[in-house]
């Protein structure tokens, strides 16, 4: 019987579950499951919203035998304007448990270019994962998005960097001591050097339910300067970031009485690669260029006042690079992966030239509201 | 299926697949190929699609479940093409 993909109704949500069921059983790993539900409860469609949330299952006779989501969004994109793209995300095959549907993830991922030719996908795990293979092979065009982090806690971390002897991220925060000192000294060292050129001037920091018209004039001031962004105005913001979602906190940043930017924080959910450290996130910010170390400081300080051990950041664009240099913040190897479709990455052309421009942060794509 | 075409499928699916010609017969399948996953399926995708000039369908793509299925797809195409 053939494979047929179509939008995620009610009416298959049994046949998802049994879906994810088998992925589950036969792979053991927990992670492996689509949505339950056909209406998303992150961003579900609504009439004149900006950005929302699709979903699609392939589905054969009474079986589902793969499903992806797509976000649909607009970016702007300077001296071109505004245009809607999407993030391919979620995409599970029954090909992972059962080759004989290993032609699904072709599939899916031609589905959804047939969809939005102006596709992305983000994170993936890193760009040897099977996922970013295949949109490589799809011809997508790959950019690492640079890593960030910030450890409040040296003595916590290295004991929790002790015991995972065998991961990646523990070698590479462990050649970092081993090159500039040793344990604590050093992480303290080498984050106090970097923030000793911090000069974010005065700032006050203020927690808010929902964003508003103050951010829509941060938006319009500071989008020219980045090459391109995901839009960021208060409508959208109120969206992405919903009052009622707590395991954020939105930061208004201001100065003289005036917004100069804002951020989003949270902590992260507890992930082996971490050990029992508490993770925060600087999951998302706005700000002009001149701004961007005020909105870092404030970031970190609500996390460090929180009681986190280490704080991460992924940013794309090199102003805010320099903002988190400057405030003590490490740069470490990243496994998070923007991945632009062929059509995408003609109009984002010259892309090597300006993708160190570009506004991707951990927000972007699917992660939020509690996977980042 | 003429050889000519189950040749050029069977030679791509060698070098794609990391076996031996001798080794894939027209029932070579994802079953059978230890490297036969979703992404090496995509690949022989468009391997097929660039070499012979193709474009392949959704469910054409799911008709590739073997590589004589896949020649046999190919060579059909193929014919008609040229009518």
């Amino acid at each position: 019987m053939a494979i047929v993909i179509q939008p995620y109704r009610p009416e298959h949500e049994p046949a998802v579950q049994e879906f994810n069921r088998r992925l589950q059983q036969s792979s053991g790993d927990p992670n492996l499951v689509f949505s339950s539900k056909a209406i998303p409860r992150w961003l579900p469609p609504a009439d004149n919203n900006p950005v929302w949330n699709e979903l699609f299952v392939a589905v054969e006779g009474s079986f589902v035998r793969g499903a992806y989501g797509l976000k649909q969004e607009v970016i702007f994109v300077r001296g071109k304007g505004a245009y809607r793209i999407a993030c391919y995300h979620h995409p599970l095959s029954e090909g992972i448990i059962d080759r004989s549907y290993a032609s699904v993830g072709v599939l899916l991922a031609r589905d959804a270019l047939a969809r939005q030719p102006f596709l992305y996908a983000l994170g993936m795990g890193g760009s040897e994962r099977p996922i970013a293979k295949m949109l490589k092979a799809l011809g997508f065009s790959l950019t690492p998005i640079p890593f960030y982090f910030r450890v409040v806690h040296p003595q916590r971390f290295l004991v929790e960097m002790q015991a995972l002897r065998q991961s990646r991220w523990r070698a590479s925060m462990m050649s970092i001591a081993a090159a500039t000192g040793a344990g604590w000294l050093a992480i303290k060292t080498a984050q106090g050097v970097a923030s000793l050129r911090t000069r974010p001037g005065d700032f006050v920091v203020e927690e808010i339910g929902e964003f508003s018209d103050w951010a829509d004039e941060l938006w319009n001031r500071a989008k020219e300067t980045v090459h391109l962004a995901a839009v960021r105005d208060a409508n959208t913001l109120r969206l992405l970031y919903p009052s009622q979602v707590s395991t954020i906190k939105r930061l208004r940043v201001g100065r003289n009485g005036t917004a100069i930017g804002w951020a989003i924080i949270g902590e992260r959910r507890k992930d082996p690669k971490f050990g029992q450290m508490r993770v925060g996130s600087i999951v998302d910010c706005w700000a002009s260029p001149e701004n961007a170390p005020a909105v870092v400081k404030a970031a970190t300080q609500a996390l460090e006042k929180d009681g986190v051990d280490l704080i991460v950041s992924n940013q794309s664009h090199h102003l805010w690079w320099r903002a988190f240099e400057r405030g003590g913040f490490l740069k470490g190897p990243s496994n998070f992966v923007f991945a632009a479709s062929r059509k995408l990455t003609e109009l984002l052309q010259p892309l090597e030239e300006d993708r160190s421009s570009f506004h991707i942060t951990r927000a972007d794509g699917d992660g939020l509201p509690a996977n980042f | 299926m003429t050889p000519a075409v189950f040749d050029q499928i069977r030679a791509m699916a060698s070098d794609i697949f990391g076996v031996p010609p001798e080794r894939i017969t027209v029932a070579s399948s994802p079953q059978t190929l230890e490297n036969w996953d979703s992404i090496q399926h995509l690949n022989l995708v468009l391997a097929i699609e660039e070499k012979f000039g193709l474009q392949l369908s959704p469910e054409e793509i799911e008709q590739m479940k073997s590589v004589g299925e896949t020649a046999k797809l190919v060579e059909s195409k193929l014919q008609a093409t040229s009518r």
